[in-house]
């Protein structure tokens, strides 16, 4: 039984686009109990981390993601007939680590940090849904104030915001850029 | 930062480039008003015209933190109306900002090495079956399909003749709002009964307009069950 609810959690990552996180596959699989479907989770991320093969289960923005073999990426790339897959530019980079860092946030507060006007990458990320609005500030104007999305951890990997490097990593790349310039 | 680099800064008081002579002020290691900053200023210039190629974003960097010494300085030589403690010491705002930054920037570089990471692995990126379809193979269609389908009843349009077109105006507000209210109802609307409906060619075409509009905002979906299949649209819902 415990094998073949493995499987079941397997199907039920494949059909999904979005990570799918151990409390749908809960609500899904009501006939299970918890720890047996958190037993077969373990057992099919060890199954597919022991024996590399050409997808890969990810574990993002809280939830499991089928994803290729990084190795494999040159044939996908020729498979689908894509030369690059853009990386964010620099302002949009910057961009969207303000916000993560400083949400819920509105444009004019991430333009004051950043020290330039930061519309159109707001704009680019809102696009890509990376960011998204989640209200209005009160206050003067009623600004729209926007959070990091779900698409934002997967993005990066990260499982979810509290994953972002800490203060603490931070002042160590800071102190290691200085000693080393 | 690369100092050797950078443009240094030579005074009595202090040698070196700008960021740091700022952080030796918030430190209270070296007092502002011994700074000139009109010295500072005409060095610079003198120093651009000289260099032959100008890195920009360097050099608008050094102006960003020329502007907030002046700016700090400026508010030193003024008489304090208000010297009360509300007012947090202006050297500090600026170092906070300027700290600010700099910690978005190093989070910056972490994110980059796990976007190169992230970059090589791809996810499925299929359309999620609909609940009302019949398990029928779905198919996201290009605009450039929509358009191909929707000139094709153009053309059976005109080949029936109309002769009546005239008066009517039509809104796209309004024809958007058909538009969402028919896919409320209905849950879907079948592409080629959509447009044998309209009545004439001026409001099919601004139907078209409408929907393509409707796609571009993420609002609407056009889907073809099988190629050279009916094309529906639908609502997407908000997966976000």
């Amino acid at each position: 039984m415990k094998a073949s609810l493995k499987d079941i959690i397997e199907s039920l990552i494949f059909v999904s686009l979005e990570p799918l996180s151990f409390d749908k596959i809960k609500s899904t699989l009501t006939e299970f109990q918890d720890e047996d479907i958190q037993i077969a989770i373990n057992d099919l991320l060890e199954c597919y981390s022991t024996n590399k093969r050409g997808i890969q289960i990810i574990q993002a923005a809280g939830g499991l993601l089928f994803s290729t073999n990084p190795d494999y990426d040159i044939w996908i790339k020729r498979l689908l007939n894509i030369n690059r897959k853009n990386k964010l530019s620099p302002a949009a980079l910057e961009t969207i680590s303000t916000i993560a860092y400083y949400q819920p946030i509105t444009l004019a507060e991430i333009s004051a940090i950043r020290g330039v006007d930061s519309t159109s990458s707001l704009k680019s990320l809102l696009q890509k849904r990376l960011v998204k609005i989640v209200g209005r500030k009160k206050g003067p104007g009623r600004p729209l104030i926007y959070r990091t999305s779900n698409r934002f951890l997967t993005y990066f990997g990260l499982q979810s915001i509290s994953d972002l490097p800490s203060q603490e990593e931070i002042t160590k790349i800071l102190e290691d850029e200085k000693n080393s310039s | 930062m690369d100092i050797s680099k950078s443009y240094q800064v030579k005074l009595e008081v202090f040698q070196g480039p700008l960021d740091l002579l700022l952080f030796l002020i918030k430190k209270k290691k070296i007092d502002i008003h011994d700074i000139p900053i009109a010295t500072i200023t005409r060095e610079y210039l003198k120093y651009l015209d000289q260099k032959e190629n100008i890195n920009l974003e360097r050099e608008a960097e050094f102006l960003l933190i020329a502007a907030l010494l002046i700016h700090i300085k400026s508010q030193m030589l003024l008489p304090q109306v208000n010297a009360l403690e509300e007012e947090k010491d202006p050297r500090q705002l600026l170092v906070d900002k300027l700290l600010d930054y700099q910690k978005i920037k190093a989070a910056c570089s972490i994110l980059r090495e796990k976007e190169k990471d992230r970059l090589p692995e791809w996810h499925r990126n299929f359309l999620p079956p609909l609940s009302l379809s019949d398990n029928l193979d779905l198919i996201e269609v290009s605009l450039f399909g929509l358009a191909e389908a929707f000139f094709s009843i153009m053309k059976r349009k005109e080949q029936e003749n109309l002769k009546t077109i005239k008066g009517k105006t039509y809104s796209v507000k309004e024809k958007i709002e058909e538009i969402l209210s028919t896919l409320y109802k209905d849950k879907f609307l079948d592409f080629l009964d959509f447009f044998n409906k309209q009545e004439s060619m001026e409001e099919a075409v601004l139907s078209f307009f409408c929907l393509l509009e409707l796609i571009k905002a993420r609002i609407v979906i056009a889907i073809q069950e099988n190629l050279f299949r009916s094309i529906k649209v639908w609502l997407r819902k908000e997966n976000c």
